[in-house]
């Protein structure tokens, strides 16, 4: 007996360490993004974010003061300044890009027509020459430094203060509620008729619209524009809510029907004794019972449309009254892309409403992933 | 009372008149340098109170730039521009035209899709004479003038786009202070090139920067160097027959154009990184490679863009500059330029896009955004005085030096080669493939196209 426990706590054990294995695997490539987002261009480019938390060491070079800033010290000219950003600490120096740890701290070295330059440890140079200095554009100094960890919320502040954001937060959201409660609404009439009214074809339908799920929402984009143009109605955010409602219609009612065909019978049949009509039935009895369901859609549905993109550049245009989030993020990465810093940043920004969302709502989800899953749930 | 009212509308008038030439980036008559003549004259078409849309590939600082340039057509005739950018614009351009709902002047980044809508029907064709002016007033117009010149859905060729804003592609990016340091000089013909790749490896580094990494565009570097090597090699008249596919792809003139880019890219001690990271390395990354310390390269061909991915700071011209790809000095074809360009199309009859186009052949046009950043032209009546920086007057010298200009091939071919067998073979090649079994398969998916 004992031998059976063991082995059925062990496989637990295994389970739990399988499961908590793949949801750290999962969440590796999120963390290191929100570690990206903290750090900035040139950072990104050198190493990657696992590095963070170390003391980099690196090779780069400073530009001495130019002519202007000369002094003349009894016969000799000299410019001097800080070669060190605060915190960095050098390590070796040099005067060409060929040999650029050449040398040591604190060591004096001659150059050409009688100049001297020194670095000291602490990053003050010091160049000196016989004649007044003619350059115009300062000596590079090269530096191998290490430097400590370093994060920087200049990504976000980038992000957030961006022209337009604030507005095209406003344009997503008249995008997101319409685009979600309207689909809902018709959804819901939709799934109960195919669930509980008896009519000639409701089969056909049902098979109809399970069909319509696999239809690619690109395929209808230009003879969808096309509509709306002939009736009129253009680009603007009629159109959007139509265009968003029927491509998410086919899930929203496919799914709803499943969950009310497996509400009790009992119900809905001593309802119809008692002379409710259907649409008493409807709003009395499969509105409240469905509503982990709807819930769940409702999620499905906002996150979808918030993240959208492409719908809401056909469908709505790129003008700055109407771009909404997604499009001025895009705009932040520049005409070639390859801006991983912003990208980063734009990612934690866009999520904060849908985390806020999901998180509100989160209860209804679980219960209502396994909507229509099993008879009865 | 109506007197007052009179006074207030002139008063208000005058107050946004003011606002209006605020907005210029230069204000009209202050800068002697500008043509501020073609710019009054401009005036003389009134279109008050009428709309144009404009859709580009221009977004962030780019978008920036061209409304400063929108702003003096809009002061000068009254129009009322609008200006919308999409960094998928070959997507939205087709999907807004197909759906009856196109904007009024696209400007398309490459012929090769304003031609396919030309011949559906999507594109109107420019007004008299638009031809004539770009062969006239451009530098190698007769070329500029043939990559807006398509064939029509009448079967009849029109001038259907407007090139304006041009990208010089045949540069090579160096550090002038490594060569100071290494004691190298910028060279003069393809094969002092050569001697001082060979030359650099000897001293010890490493010459080139090549990545062909650009997620699905993987490869399009590469169709760069083979298209300037092309040119370098062949007659400009083999360079538009292996565009149009008279010239085949698997022609002996073309293995040796790709294999010529192999000299460089398929030796270990040539390239950063060895021959096997070329394809992999994407190419926002491989310019990088100069800016370190000991550098990884010397030497990096790329078109104009490339400065806006050094490292922060990079000052063009001090810490970083190009020079002149070279031709081969034995072989007499001249200074050869590959390049790209922004085209200009009307789709719509809008009067104000007609214009539009007007206003584009004004040096005005050109000389606003010449006088910022990231602009040349072809334009020979503009002042190359103007240019923001000595860089782009560089540039702009190319340009107007060219004995040859060609257009990118790759953005002239059908899409399926120029965007798809092309990019995919020179990834086998750079991978190790022989460049005639490269060049048999991209002229086998040319041949199913037909």
């Amino acid at each position: 007996m004992g031998g059976i426990a063991g082995t059925k706590a062990r496989l637990v054990w295994a389970v739990n360490l399988a499961a908590l294995m793949l949801v750290v695997l999962w969440t590796i490539p999120t963390f290191g993004l929100l570690v990206s987002s903290f750090r900035d261009r040139d950072q990104i480019a050198a190493s990657g974010w696992w590095r963070t938390p170390f003391t980099a060491e690196s090779t780069g070079f400073v530009r001495a003061g130019t002519a202007a800033d000369q002094q003349p010290e009894g016969d000799l000219f000299v410019i001097s300044g800080m070669v060190l950003a605060p915190g960095q600490t050098l390590l070796a120096w040099g005067t060409s890009a060929r040999a650029p740890g050449a040398f040591a701290p604190g060591e004096t070295v001659a150059l050409k027509d009688g100049q001297a330059l020194s670095v000291a440890a602490d990053g003050h140079y010091r160049l000196t020459a016989p004649q007044a200095f003619t350059e115009t554009r300062g000596m590079r100094i090269f530096l191998t430094t290490t430097t400590p960890p370093r994060l920087t919320t200049d990504n976000y502040a980038r992000v957030i203060g961006a022209e337009g954001l604030g507005r095209a937060f406003l344009n997503t959201f008249t995008v997101t509620i319409p685009a979600t409660v309207i689909p809902i609404l018709i959804a819901a009439f939709a799934a109960y008729a195919l669930a509980w009214m008896q009519f000639p074809g409701r089969a056909l339908l049902i098979a109809a619209v399970v069909g319509l799920l696999v239809v690619p929402l690109q395929l209808a984009l230009i003879p969808l524009l096309k509509l709306h143009n002939d009736i009129g109605l253009g680009k603007g955010y009629m159109g959007i809510w139509l265009a968003h409602t029927g491509f998410g219609l086919p899930l929203a009612i496919y799914l709803l029907r499943n969950y009310m065909v497996g509400l009790p019978r009992e119900i809905i049949e001593s309802a119809r004794v008692d002379g409710a009509t259907e649409f008493q039935i409807f709003r009395r009895i499969i509105l409240p019972l469905s509503f982990p369901a709807l819930a769940s859609f409702a999620i499905f549905q906002f996150l979808w449309v918030w993240n959208d993109l492409l719908v809401a550049t056909v469908f709505l245009g790129n003008s700055q009254a109407q771009l909404v989030m997604t499009g001025v993020l895009r705009e932040l990465l520049g005409s070639r892309g390859g801006d991983w810093e912003i990208l980063a940043a734009s990612a934690f920004v866009s999520i904060a409403v849908p985390l806020l969302v999901f998180f509100a709502m989160q209860k209804y989800l679980v219960r209502g992933l396994l909507a229509g899953s099993v008879k009865g749930g | 009372m109506t007197k007052t009212l009179f006074l207030s509308v002139a008063t208000l008038a005058l107050i946004a008149g003011s606002a209006g030439a605020q907005d210029l980036k230069f204000s009209p008559g202050a800068d002697a340098r500008f043509d501020w003549a073609s710019y009054e004259a401009l005036k003389s078409m009134d279109l008050k109170g009428q709309k144009l849309t404009v859709l580009g590939p221009w977004l962030s600082a780019d978008k920036d730039l061209v409304e400063s340039v929108l702003a003096y057509f809009e002061v000068a005739t009254g129009v009322d521009v609008r200006y919308s950018g999409s960094d998928s614009f070959e997507q939205q351009i087709v999907i807004d035209a197909e759906a009856g709902s196109p904007p009024d002047v696209a400007v398309f980044p490459q012929p090769g899709l304003a031609a396919d809508l030309a011949k559906k029907g999507h594109l109107k064709p420019l007004a008299e004479g638009v031809e004539g002016w770009i062969k006239a007033n451009y530098a190698a117009g007769d070329s500029w003038a043939a990559y807006g010149n398509y064939t029509g859905p009448d079967g009849q060729a029109h001038q259907y786009a407007f090139p304006y804003k041009a990208d010089v592609k045949s540069l090579v990016w160096y550090v002038p202070e490594n060569f100071e340091d290494a004691g190298y000089e910028v060279p003069q013909t393809m094969e002092d090139l050569k001697t001082l790749t060979e030359q650099i490896v000897a001293d010890g580094g490493t010459p080139w920067c090549i990545g062909l990494g650009s997620g699905g565009a993987t490869g399009w570097p590469a169709t760069d160097w083979v298209e300037d090597m092309m040119l370098r090699l062949n007659t400009p008249a083999d360079y538009d027959a292996w565009v149009q596919n008279d010239l085949k792809f698997d022609d002996p003139k073309v293995i040796a154009a790709i294999e010529d880019f192999g000299w460089f890219a398929r030796n270990d001690a040539f390239v950063s990184g060895g021959a096997g990271a070329v394809a992999s390395t994407d190419f926002r990354d491989s310019p990088k490679g100069l800016f370190t310390s000991p550098p990884q390269c010397y030497l990096h061909r790329q078109a104009s863009f490339i400065p806006s991915f050094f490292p922060e700071g990079t000052v063009i011209g001090q810490d970083a500059d190009f020079f002149y790809f070279p031709a081969y000095a034995d072989r007499d074809l001249g200074q050869p330029v590959l390049g790209a360009g922004t085209m200009f199309a009307k789709l719509t009859d809008n009067p104000a896009a007609d214009a539009f186009i007007t206003f584009l052949q004004s040096p005005i046009a050109h000389e606003v955004w010449m006088a910022q950043t990231g602009f040349v032209t072809p334009y020979k009546a503009v002042n190359p005085d103007i240019y923001g920086d000595a860089t782009l007057k560089k540039m702009g010298d190319i340009l107007l030096n060219a004995t040859t200009f060609r257009f990118d091939g790759s953005d002239l071919m059908p899409g399926a080669i120029g965007a798809g067998a092309f990019w995919t073979g020179m990834v086998d090649y750079a991978g190790g493939k022989d460049a005639a079994a490269v060049a048999q398969a991209i002229q086998a998916t040319w041949d199913t196209l037909k």
